[in-house]
């Protein structure tokens, strides 16, 4: 296949307002303070900041949280990418913009109307924004995208998806530029959900780090890569895409552990892989911190990479993105293009290296793409 | 259409309407003229309205699925799984071919249908006082997981919510992934059921007619919602004739793309609808003058159709005779998410049956200069290629161009030449 190029990133997330790779700062989960607790909780959660610092010309006023990250990230990407848009035929550029909850954040807000005036006096300004593809559409509005404007979902791998959504589009010519968007907003009903639902670690209830840690810490924010088909002479190119597949089933670890190492899971990235041996792994996946990397790294092994003279190193999943359950994919890699293999004897560079960026969810399946991360 | 691994058909439609489950009810109801739009009734105090309701649903459902597992999903996920199974049912699919599909759903709804405002207030309390599962129904992604574990379809598995345009662009994507051979076979389609949060919000908007809509109407006053699910099974040529597949219609072009004007109203001219038409048509490789029938978006609101037949009217602008042109919400209502994946099988339905069939209600339609705006009696036509329109709230707009399978004088994958009556 022909190979794809990441040429623009940017991103609103607990770190701040990026645009181009995140820089290496340290993280800790904040108290909640958007609504009333009872005693600690804690999120990976965006500051409030001035979108019109970051975009000149932006009008956010009537759009939530979710809309306008996507908004300032999608510019910021595009600037990133060196691209002029009144030099581009604006009918070949799509958005494509992964979430797993949407505008939720206005949805709540519709639901509150109703809870007050009646389901016959709700609010006909609110309405068309608590559709999921708000955020989509804006970019669009913004910049006059009129290309594809596809907004979708994938459990686990909704990042990761996007990204094979946005490569499908380009290699059959029905666009020549993408910007992958994906992300969530974290809100009171979701967090509560997770906690009714036990699926919080405990370090959301106490300041104190669990060691080793475990559970989910949840987060907001919203990254976005621009994808190209061709390489402009004036582009930088972060990596190159060079293939990906996803599946919703098929445990590759419950394959294994039953002496079954042909399964599905195993059989999909063994064929991705081809004779390629990738120099190292990003582990991507939801929820708890731990497991998905070292699934992903028995994955690896099961599926081929164990013929090399040691399992290849790997980039475990940062839990801020794991937080975002189903749309960390595309933080995982960007936090990945930050240059050093951490907890690698040497700290070697991944720039000029090949990656394989591969989540497992259990039975929820997994993602694989092959990338070639080009020098800086 | 020349080469097999480069062609997607059609082998299964399932759909669960308001006229029951399968293809066949709703064929029947569409040739015998019979719409099923119909008073609502009171969906909240106030409301005055009508809607096109899928009628005994858990009886429905019951040849798909127990009703004990039916109460983990969302009305929304049971009508798609309903009509995903129907999909299924003639495939004559193994285990092993199931278990490799992907699944594609669409849906605007989603699990909103289970919730009401009182979560928005006190979640925690609300999942205490009802269930965290009707909650779990929530996030976009559900309607595929639902439809795929229900089908035990493990491949690729997402979901599309781009407004009123999301069920064709299930379709239009799921062809992309077959295309990229990522997959054997895709179920594609979209879901969306009644409820009170989608009503409220088309009626604040004064978008609802109270009475039966009437696309294309220079009187239309608005929309019917409708509730719905249609999903169809997506192969290449090669792979249905390697398995001797039966072979429903040829998806021979899509096309998506955008207005980029504004947040609710589609571009007044149709500019970006009329180019996305066009390259739905060049994709197929057909001429303008080929397009035998337009299942148009057609909603009844104002604004939407004026700008749809100004569409129709710059994209057919080269054609000899006016395109017949339809809009079946005059039957179904506007069932949103599913609208697009309905009316592209109400679209196969047409170049099987030779049928066209016209909207309801329609007596002094929207002057246009190349549109043929099909009223009053179902006219019986040989229809070689059709294509269904639809647009979306965020300027968002989708085409599919269908063909008869085996094109005229062509054998199909059973040896037998397929001559036009």
């Amino acid at each position: 296949m022909k190979p794809l190029h990441l040429t623009g990133i940017a991103s609103v997330s607990p770190y701040g307002v990026f645009q181009g790779v995140i820089p290496q700062l340290p993280l800790e989960a904040r108290a909640v303070t958007n609504w009333k607790t009872e005693g600690v909780r804690r999120a990976y959660t965006v500051e409030p900041f001035r979108p019109v610092e970051f975009v000149p010309g932006i009008k956010t006023r009537r759009l939530d949280r979710l809309s306008t990250w996507a908004l300032v990230a999608a510019s910021l990407a595009i600037h990133d990418a060196g691209i002029d848009l009144t030099q581009v035929d604006r009918s070949r550029v799509a958005v494509i913009f992964s979430t797993s909850f949407g505008c939720v954040e206005h949805t709540e807000a519709f639901f509150q109307s109703a809870a007050v005036r009646g389901w016959g006096g709700t609010d006909p300004i609110l309405f068309p924004e608590t559709l999921a593809n708000s955020p989509a559409s804006h970019v669009a509005l913004f910049h006059q995208l009129r290309g594809p404007n596809i907004t979708m979902a994938a459990k686990s791998f909704g990042g990761e998806s996007a990204l094979l959504q946005a490569a499908s589009l380009l290699r059959h010519g029905q666009a020549d530029v993408a910007i992958v968007l994906a992300g969530d907003v974290l809100t009171q009903a979701i967090y509560q959900w997770y906690e009714a639902a036990g699926m919080l670690s405990p370090e959301c209830f106490t300041c104190e780090t669990a060691n080793p840690p475990s559970g989910l810490i949840p987060s907001e924010g919203v990254a976005a890569i621009v994808m190209e088909s061709c390489c402009r002479s004036t582009a930088r190119t972060y990596a190159r895409l060079i293939d990906g597949r996803w599946a919703a089933g098929g445990d590759a670890l419950a394959g294994s552990a039953s002496g079954d190492a042909g399964g599905a899971t195993l059989q999909s990235i063994r064929r991705l892989l081809g004779e390629r041996q990738p120099d190292f792994v990003i582990c991507t996946g939801a929820g708890a911190p731990c497991n998905p990397c070292t699934s992903a790294n028995s994955v690896a092994e099961l599926a081929g990479l164990a013929t090399l003279s040691s399992v290849p190193p790997s980039i475990p999943p940062e839990r801020f993105a794991a937080g975002l359950v189903d749309t960390g994919g595309l933080f995982h890699l960007i936090l990945a293009l930050r240059g050093t293999l951490r907890g690698t004897p040497h700290g070697e560079s991944v720039h000029g290296a090949s990656a394989l960026m591969l989540g497992t969810s259990g039975a929820h399946g997994h993602a694989a793409l092959l990338l070639e991360i080009l020098p800086v | 259409m020349s080469d097999p691994k480069q062609t997607i058909v059609v082998t299964g439609i399932g759909a669960v309407s308001p006229y029951g489950v399968g293809m066949a009810a709703l064929e029947a109801g569409l040739l015998a003229g019979q719409g099923c739009i119909a008073p609502a009734g009171e969906i909240y105090p106030g409301f005055v309205g009508s809607v096109a309701r899928v009628h005994e649903l858990p009886r429905l459902l019951s040849r798909f699925l127990p009703l004990a597992v039916a109460a983990r999903y969302s009305r929304t996920d049971c009508l798609a799984i309903a009509a995903a199974h129907d999909a299924a049912a003639g495939l004559s699919a193994d285990a092993e071919l199931m278990s490799a599909s992907g699944v594609v759903m669409a849906s605007t709804v989603g699990g909103l249908c289970e919730l009401d405002p009182s979560i928005a207030g006190d979640p925690a309390a609300w999942y205490r006082g009802h269930s965290l599962a009707r909650a779990a129904t929530y996030p976009v992604s559900r309607v595929a997981e639902s439809v795929g574990e229900q089908l035990c379809a493990n491949g690729p598995r997402f979901a599309v919510s781009v407004a009123c345009a999301s069920g064709a662009m299930s379709i239009a994507l799921a062809a992309n992934l077959l295309l990229d051979g990522a997959v054997p076979l895709m179920f594609a389609g979209g879901s969306d059921a009644l409820c009170p949060f989608t009503l409220s919000g088309f009626n604040s908007l004064q978008a609802l007619d109270a009475n039966l809509c009437r696309p294309f109407d220079q009187g239309r006053k608005g929309l019917n919602l409708g509730e719905a699910a249609a999903v169809l099974a997506l192969e290449t040529l090669a792979h249905a004739q390697q398995r001797h597949a039966p072979v429903l219609a040829v998806l021979r072009g899509w096309a998506m793309g955008n207005d980029a004007s504004h947040p609710t109203a589609p571009h007044k001219d149709g500019v970006s609808l009329a180019s996305c038409i066009r390259a739905a048509i060049q994709m197929a490789g057909l001429e303008s003058e080929q397009i035998g029938y337009v299942n148009a978006h057609g909603t009844g609101t104002p604004l939407n159709d004026i700008a749809e037949a100004h569409a129709y009217d710059a994209a057919f602008a080269e054609r000899s005779e006016p395109v017949p042109v339809s809009s079946t919400k005059s039957y179904t209502g506007h069932c949103l998410g599913a609208a697009g994946a309905l009316e592209a099988g109400i679209t196969i339905a047409a170049i099987r049956n030779g049928a066209l069939f016209p909207t309801l209600r329609l007596s002094n339609p929207i002057e246009s200069s190349r549109v043929h705006w099909l009223s009053g009696e179902v006219r019986r036509r040989a229809v070689a290629h059709a294509m269904s329109v639809s647009a979306g709230f965020g300027g968002s707009n989708a085409a599919l161009v269908f063909s008869e399978y085996p094109a005229e004088g062509h054998d199909g994958a059973d040896g037998k030449r397929r001559e036009r009556a």
